[in-house]
């Protein structure tokens, strides 16, 4: 779906018309399950996150202004669906149950150190976990991930460096390679 | 660590995709979501015309413009909807009759058609006309049931073989499994050598494609309590009360023990689970007397009505230490006939959150209480609230003579959101209230995996909750479902203060014990608030251990107490107690206190005469259902109950054999010592699984289920799980 075509169906939905916001959200569901399950680690969890999410969605599309771009926007409603849902949920514990799979060409040792790798992004202060999520994983530059997070440029920068200093440190230089 | 490899690592995440089921979930609660705001910005504008619910444009000048754009999109939306639904109608149609000699021609082309345009949507973006068709299949209610459930049973036995490449023709191979390793297996030499990009990884459940992609996989249908390979599996989030073992206790210290019985058996089902996963159970999961009250005991009956149920003690050698004797109490209650029995105003309340969504869970809790209405009598009723984020009442209650009704409403049911385990409560309650049948029992079924994080979540809240409810006459009991997530503390918590057992169901073969075989003892309560208090004579008993019971501890005064909740009796129900005492003559653990004034307690009691053969002293309180006022029984246990060897001694002639235990007893100090071997053996020696299987193989007795058989296997699973240095 192109550019124009996403904003034509957005306006569709904004002003009530069910087809095109099912549309919307049947694209952008995996985005969505997506970002969540990075974000908890937990595939229930990033389920029911993603459906509050999904539930949200269809009442705030009304204030969606076309400034930023939808995704970016779509990004800072799930994670603040995502932080209520973990703060009402007392259990959360995240102690490494998140399963990394379907890597084939990796070794066991890869698994490990990638699950780890992850365990360690989940526990980063809220702000810098979301700018590294939005900019390394889910490719968006470091102006979408200021606008989605309502913030400037320069401290998504911020963020995602305190966020690498601190992963550094944790996991050292020494794996470093491409 | 650079950006690259940061970047390789959350990318893998990526693999990690939805499910389809739960995509589908959240979008039909979206759409509701979204008809329901519509609505309310109607509302809001006071209907005062189509356009005014524009939103999201501020300027004045571009409104109109605007407005005249919308008319036209309107217009086209329209047209477009009529047009999807002549289409949706003509394809709906066509499958129907050109299938009709098919092989699956009996389950209805329908479905295959909804099926077929399930695989589009979930490979490739799809327009909204077929997104339309698959609403509206996906909500039409004219699928036959049976094919529902054969759709369903198919489903729950399937590997999730979702190709994620585009040629979605591609045949999905069937993996029926016998175990989660070797699918786990299979599935990954099925993935790697062909380097297709078949998905070995992911969840249970949504096989649409793989349905429409090979037909003939329809005819297996695989048995339904067959764990589904690859799905989401939440790890270490059990939650079990922390407690520790009963410790050996000084008769001159503490003479009179008392506890709440327990007729629960969650913790031997869980266990079970655990072990043939090959792990050994956390030791806070193993409770000792849910263990040994899981097998039925032939204890003796009461003779008459009037008092519900008969206790019998037996004193034997101890077979963890020399010199120690067990004193075993087995309680038993009448059985009302089939005739006798009270109607039954039940109330499922069904937990149908994110959680439930596992083959484990929701699919095997709709086949158990498919199989409870089964043992249930026509004139019987049942109603099913529902509870998820918010909580329904899903069928008024019905009675069971129309049974197609209560079964087509378990059927719609799905599991999806988070849990508002309180607010269903609540509703489940009134429901029950509200149809309150005082010569019925009225009972609040619960089936959760324990979960409840919307709304009251603190224990004790809930607690105060329940104990309000149970002053209105309505039992609650409790069945758990699922692993990894279980609440079994919040389980036990619910069914302990609501006058209720919990069984926690992992399997239907335990749906069946504990749904048909047990139903009218977890139906029908003979007692309630059953209290065991045992004074052991200093004289005879230096020490004794309660084995067990640690969570159903009471105090010494809540004995007497009608306002203390204890544990409820159902009818035929056994109760087991345990005791390990230590003889005064025999080598003790404890010392004896430097201080002590023995003289007064033994000049007490040598006042009283003949209770030099009198080993303890047994009270058990108990309420009848429908009263608050408790009644006493009491029994001495004396050497009239002691018999000479716990194992089984065969001799040639009767006379001067030395007594030997019967089967029963025998069974369950097996059932005992393994319980407290699981939970790390502090107090029984060097007592080991091999003892433990003789010992229980030598006690059999008839074991017409097999479920001692069953005992016999575990141990030796948990005795090469043992070996294997599990860090348990």
């Amino acid at each position: 779906m192109n550019k124009e075509e996403e904003t034509q169906l957005i306006k569709r939905a904004q002003k009530g018309d069910r087809a095109a916001f099912e549309e919307l959200l049947r694209v952008h569901y995996d985005t969505i399950f997506k970002f969540a399950m990075k974000w908890c680690g937990n595939g229930s969890d990033a389920e029911d996150i993603a459906q509050n999410a999904c539930m949200k969605l269809a009442r705030a599309i009304d204030s969606f202004n076309f400034k930023a771009a939808f995704t970016s926007w779509l990004y800072r409603l799930v994670v603040n669906v995502a932080i209520d849902w973990q703060r009402s949920n007392a259990r959360h514990t995240g102690e490494g149950d998140a399963e990394i799979k379907g890597v084939t060409d990796a070794t066991a040792e890869d698994d490990i150190y990638a699950r780890q790798v992850m365990d360690e992004i989940r526990d980063l202060p809220e702000k810098e976990k979301m700018a590294l999520l939005l900019v390394i994983g889910e490719g968006l530059t470091h102006k979408q991930a200021a606008d989605s997070m309502d913030c400037k440029e320069s401290t998504v920068s911020w963020y995602i460096h305190e966020a690498r200093k601190k992963l550094d440190h944790k996991f050292g230089q020494e794996r470093k390679r491409g | 660590m650079d950006d690259a490899h940061l970047k390789k690592i959350l990318q893998q995440e990526n693999e990690n995709a939805a499910p389809e089921n739960a995509k589908k979930r959240a979008l039909n609660l979206a759409m509701a979501e979204f008809d329901q705001h519509q609505k309310e910005k109607e509302n809001n504008f006071q209907g005062s015309g189509f356009f005014s619910r524009l939103t999201g444009v501020t300027n004045k000048n571009n409104r109109r413009k605007d407005m005249k754009k919308k008319t036209y999109i309107f217009g086209g939306t329209a047209t477009a909807m009529a047009l999807v639904l002549a289409v949706g109608l003509s394809m709906h149609q066509a499958p129907h009759t050109s299938n009709g000699s098919d092989v699956r021609g009996h389950v209805g082309g329908n479905n295959f058609g909804s099926i077929a345009q399930n695989i589009t949507t979930s490979t490739s973006k799809t327009p909204f006309s077929e997104l339309l068709k698959n609403l509206k299949s996906d909500s039409s209610e004219q699928v036959q049931p049976e094919m529902r459930r054969e759709i369903e049973e198919y489903n729950i036995s399937q590997v999730d073989q979702i190709t994620k490449s585009d040629d979605s023709a591609r045949p999905a191979p069937i993996t029926p499994s016998r175990s989660n390793v070797a699918a786990k297996e299979e599935a990954k030499k099925m993935a790697s050598p062909s380097g297709n990009r078949m998905q070995a990884q992911g969840y249970a459940a949504e096989t649409d494609m793989a349905v429409a992609s090979s037909p003939p996989v329809m005819q297996m249908i695989a048995p339904i309590d067959m764990p589904a390979p690859h799905e989401y599996k939440d790890v270490g989030r059990d939650k079990f009360e922390d407690f520790t073992e009963n410790p050996i206790t000084l008769v001159s210290e503490a003479p009179v023990s008392t506890f709440s019985i327990d007729v629960d058996t969650s913790s031997y089902s869980f266990m079970r689970r655990q072990l043939e996963s090959g792990v050994l159970p956390q030791k806070d999961a193993v409770r000792i007397e849910e263990m040994v009250n899981y097998f039925d005991y032939d204890y003796a009956l009461p003779e008459n009505r009037e008092q519900p149920f008969a206790a019998t003690a037996t004193i034997t050698p101890s077979p963890w230490a020399e010199g120690r004797k067990l004193m075993h109490i087995g309680i038993k209650g009448f059985d009302i006939d089939q005739a006798e029995k009270p109607r039954s105003n039940l109330v499922f309340l069904l937990d149908v959150s994110g959680s439930m969504n596992a083959t484990d869970k929701l699919p095997l809790l709709k086949n158990s209480m498919k199989m409870l209405l089964d043992s249930l009598e026509p004139e019987d009723t049942v109603a099913i609230a529902v509870y998820a984020g918010a909580s329904g009442t899903v069928l008024e209650p019905t009675k069971v003579s129309e049974k197609s009704k209560i079964i087509a409403a378990l059927e719609n049911l799905s599991a999806g959101g988070s849990t508002a385990g309180a607010a269903g409560l609540k509703l489940a309650y009134e429901l029950a209230e509200q149809n309150f049948d005082k010569d019925a029992v009225n009972r609040v079924i619960l089936a959760t995996d324990g979960d409840f994080n919307v709304g009251i979540t603190s224990q004790d809240e809930l607690q105060d909750f329940i104990e309000r409810k149970r002053d209105s006459g309505v039992f609650l009991s409790v069945l758990g479902f699922g692993q990894g997530n279980l609440n079994d503390q919040m389980m036990q918590k619910l069914a302990q203060n609501g006058n209720g057992t919990a069984a926690y169901i992992d399997s239907l073969n335990e749906a069946r014990k504990v749904l048909v075989e047990e139903a009218s003892s977890t139906l029908f309560p003979i007692a309630k608030d059953v209290k065991i208090q045992i004074e052991f004579n200093p004289k005879t008993v230096a020490e004794y251990r309660l084995i067990g019971y640690e969570t159903r501890h009471l105090n010494r005064e809540d004995f007497n107490n009608d306002a203390v909740d204890a544990g409820d009796i159902g009818t035929g129900h056994t109760v087991t107690a345990i005791y390990e005492i230590t003889p005064v003559d025999s080598n003790r653990s404890v010392d004896e206190s430097r201080y002590a004034s023995k003289d007064t307690s033994e000049a007490a009691i040598e006042d009283k005469t003949d209770f030099n053969n009198e080993y303890a002293f047994l009270k058990i309180r108990y309420k009848l259902p429908k009263e608050d006022v408790s009644k006493l029984i009491t029994t001495p246990v004396t050497a009239a109950n002691e018999v000479s060897s716990l194992t089984q001694i065969v001799c040639i002639r009767a006379e001067g054999c030395p007594s030997s235990a019967n089967n029963d007893v025998r069974f369950s100090a097996a059932v005992a010592g393994f319980g407290q071997l699981l939970k790390g053996g502090k107090y029984i020696g060097d007592v080991n699984y091999d003892e433990i299987i003789t010992l229980a193989q030598e006690s059999k007795g008839v074991d017409e289920f097999g479920y001692r058989a069953e005992f016999i296997q575990l141990v030796r699973l948990a005795k090469s799980a043992a070996t294997m240095g599990n860090p348990q």
